[in-house]
């Protein structure tokens, strides 16, 4: 593995971001958005793994590890989106997220 | 010694907001009256000792230039003979007034206020006679101040009390400035001064002691004398506000418009005492110059003459009192600036006495009568017999008669001073107008005497028939009679007499007694006799002296009741120069700082009508900003921060 280059590596997950960080400007569906997220986190995730590979040894144990309760956290975090998307459909009956501007004055 | 902290925490916690709170505070006050003895009998077991408990509040390290050893603020208790004198004084005192402002005050609205003031004045001056250092002295002394003002301002709705209550804060206000002033300086002087090694008095905290002797020891009175004389003479200011000395005298005679317990308690026997009790520790632990002793000899002397001339003519029971404590309060400053503290404490010590006597037995006459002129009042002995015994032996205590209290300690005072004429010549016109002011205080406290109590009738028919208080009124008068009788006996006790030698000990002379020099005895007993004399052939029996219109003394009478012209001169000062000044400050205050905090205000305001309309409330579009601001933080650091960095060449 290490004769792979890091930038591609890193390339990678940059161009995930850049997908997740469009998608959740561009769309306007609050569960697009919500997917749109779940891609930028998986760059971070990514992210960990690959260097955890580089660093090797115990370290690099730590980085797949975190990787794995990263999973879990965005697991918790979709559940909550989801709830919230419910909640936004009762209260507006859109998931729009254009229509939902209650925190302006 | 835990006990001191005891009175100080009972003081705090008396402050119950209960409709039967008067009886809550007298208990407490009972209490804290039984420690305060218990720690005076204590002191006058094992005199000249110095319990202190402190404990260091803040800290700061040493500073180059400003602070060259650093500086401690310093929280404790001291118990010395001086403040455990004055905490008999406090507490027994405190405790009467308490007792009797049961039934004196019984028909007041805001009796809770009352109490809950009048305890927190009591827990106040416990604190400021058991503070160990000179800043916490002044933050009690703060305390009492205001407490003074919230019960001079008690009957608030009566616009001449609202008045007089902040008249009395103002002008107190001058002299405590001139106490900070005053510790400021002492503290510029001192900062590098005290025991080798240990970083100067003023760095550690303005410590009154070190233990068992006064702090600064051999390094007193070193240093900068025209300085040291400059703090002495601002000392002197903070003491003559409080204690209404000359020229700062006016507030006390209005402060009567507060209840005439308030006026026993605290404007007679303690707070304004504060201000010799100022004097008295700071010429025992810093000492004064010989011009600053001059300078307060002066002031004394002056006032006691000059109040008691204006007590002679004012037809009003509490004012004629007020003038009287304002001149004995004159006698005490003398005392210490003639550098005999012990001697000014001791009459400061029975004054308290006798003096809250004349304002409770007047108190009982206010409350009978309902008026406080005496030239309504009248034969008054007939109805109120204790009353007028009470006034009597107050009388009697402070004109100087023996056996009374009164005698023994102006005696000392007059004595004390006579022994400094020899090496001090510059004394001698102030002790003259000290020696006249006992002849016209026995004439104007009997002149009020005869004038309330002798005769057939009140001159005044409408008044209600008269009656003694109820119980918890005439109990506070008989001890105080007890003790305006046998307070000043107290001399000859070994134990109270070691314990006023012991606290004279910085000074290193001891007070004099009344006996040692009976020809000046005589005389001011001479003199005393014949100030009652005279008033009972003026006033005696019901008469009332007219002074003729056209009379010579007519102009001086006059003179005398607008006191001087003081407080207009006051009144034209603060009305123009102040007033003057505070036009401009307003001026000053409209167009340069309020324009500046307007100008901030209209830009704040345009800018943020601008920035509000990107508030959206559009989740993408925030998400959007987010990420711009987060571009914008990279391109700083990654281009702009490595640019900077190679321009300027830092590491």
């Amino acid at each position: 593995m290490t004769d792979l280059p890091i930038v591609g590596f890193v390339g990678l997950s940059t161009a995930l971001l850049a997908v997740g960080l469009f998608g959740i400007l561009t769309r306007r569906n609050f569960i697009l958005i919500l997917i749109a997220i779940e891609i930028a986190m998986n760059a971070t995730i990514l992210n960990f793994v690959y260097f955890g590979a580089f660093s090797g040894g115990a370290g690099g144990l730590s980085g797949q590890a975190i990787a794995v309760v990263l999973i879990g956290f965005a697991a918790t975090e979709v559940a909550v989106g989801l709830a919230i998307v419910l909640a936004l459909n009762r209260l507006k009956g859109t998931i729009n997220v254009a229509q939902a501007t209650d925190l302006k004055l | 010694m835990a006990l001191s902290f005891v009175v100080v925490g009972l003081a705090g916690t008396r402050m119950r907001r209960l409709e039967w709170g008067g009886w809550v505070a007298v208990a407490f006050s009972a209490a804290a009256m039984v420690v305060g003895v218990l720690i005076g009998i204590g002191e006058m077991v094992n005199p000249g000792t110095y319990t202190d408990v402190r404990y260091t509040w803040l800290h700061l390290a040493p500073a180059p230039g400003a602070f060259p050893n650093g500086f401690s603020l310093v929280v404790g208790t001291l118990v010395d003979p001086i403040s455990a004198l004055m905490l008999i004084v406090v507490t027994v005192v405190g405790f009467l007034v308490m007792l009797y402002s049961i039934g004196y005050m019984h028909q007041d609205r805001g009796l809770p206020r009352y109490y809950a003031e009048l305890s927190l004045f009591l827990a106040a001056m416990s604190g400021l006679v058991l503070a160990d250092n000179l800043l916490e002295f002044f933050v009690f002394w703060e305390l009492v101040g205001v407490c003074s003002y919230f019960l001079i301002g008690f009957y608030y709705e009566k616009p001449s009390a609202a008045s007089a209550a902040k008249e009395a804060f103002i002008v107190t206000r001058v002299g405590d400035i001139m106490f900070l002033l005053g510790i400021f300086l002492f503290f510029y002087n001192y900062a590098t001064v005290g025991p080798v090694g240990s970083g100067g008095w003023a760095a550690n905290g303005f410590l009154f002691t070190n233990g068992n002797a006064p702090y600064l020891g051999a390094a007193l009175g070193t240093g900068n004398q025209t300085l040291l004389t400059v703090a002495g003479i601002m000392i002197l200011g903070g003491a003559a506000g409080k204690s209404a000395q000359f020229p700062l005298h006016v507030w006390l005679p209005d402060a009567m418009e507060g209840p005439t317990t308030v006026s026993a308690l605290i404007h007679a026997a303690t707070m304004v005492a504060a201000g010799v009790y100022l004097l008295a520790v700071t010429s025992l632990f810093l000492g004064f110059t010989s011009t600053d002793q001059l300078a307060i000899v002066a002031i004394g002397g002056f006032t006691a003459f000059f109040a008691a001339t204006m007590a002679v003519v004012h037809p009003d029971i509490k004012r004629v009192i007020a003038y009287s404590t304002i001149s004995q309060l004159g006698y005490m400053v003398m005392a210490v600036g003639a550098g005999f503290a012990m001697v000014g404490l001791f009459h400061l010590f029975t004054h308290a006495f006798f003096k809250a006597l004349l304002f409770l037995a007047a108190g009982s006459v206010i409350h009978a009568v309902g008026t406080q002129d005496l030239f309504k009042m009248g034969g008054l002995k007939k109805t109120m017999r204790l009353t007028a015994a009470a006034f009597a032996i107050g009388g009697l205590a402070l004109a100087g008669i023996p056996p009374f209290a009164g005698f023994w300690s102006k005696d000392d005072i007059l004595s004390a001073v006579y022994s400094q004429l020899g090496t001090h010549p510059d004394y001698w016109p102030f002790f003259l107008l000290a020696f006249v002011a006992v002849f016209l205080t026995a004439y104007y406290i009997f002149r009020a005497w005869f004038l309330a109590f002798s005769g057939d009738h009140p001159r005044d028919p409408t008044l209600p028939h008269a009656h003694e208080g109820p119980w918890v009124m005439r109990v506070p008068l008989v001890v105080l009679s007890a003790l305006a009788v046998g307070a000043g006996l107290l001399i000859f006790v070994p134990g109270f007499q070691s314990l006023l030698l012991s606290g004279n000990g910085a000074a290193g002379i001891p007070p004099m007694y009344g006996t040692t020099d009976l020809l000046l005895s005589s005389a001011s007993v001479a003199l005393g006799a014949g100030g009652i004399a005279l008033a009972w052939v003026l006033w005696g029996n019901g008469r009332v002296f007219v002074l003729s219109e056209s009379s010579a003394a007519q102009p001086v009478r006059r003179l005398l009741l607008d006191r001087y012209y003081f407080k207009v001169g006051y009144d034209w000062v603060g009305a123009k120069g102040v007033y003057t000044v505070a036009r401009a400050a307003d001026f000053f205050d409209r167009f340069v700082i309020d324009g500046t905090v307007h100008g901030f205000e209209r830009a704040f305001a345009y800018g943020s009508d601008r920035l509000r309309r990107i508030q959206s409330g559009v989740v993408s579009d925030y998400a959007a900003y987010v990420v711009a601001g987060l571009i914008a933080l990279f391109v700083l650091l990654l281009i702009v921060a490595p640019y900077l960095v190679a321009k300027i060449g830092g590491g």
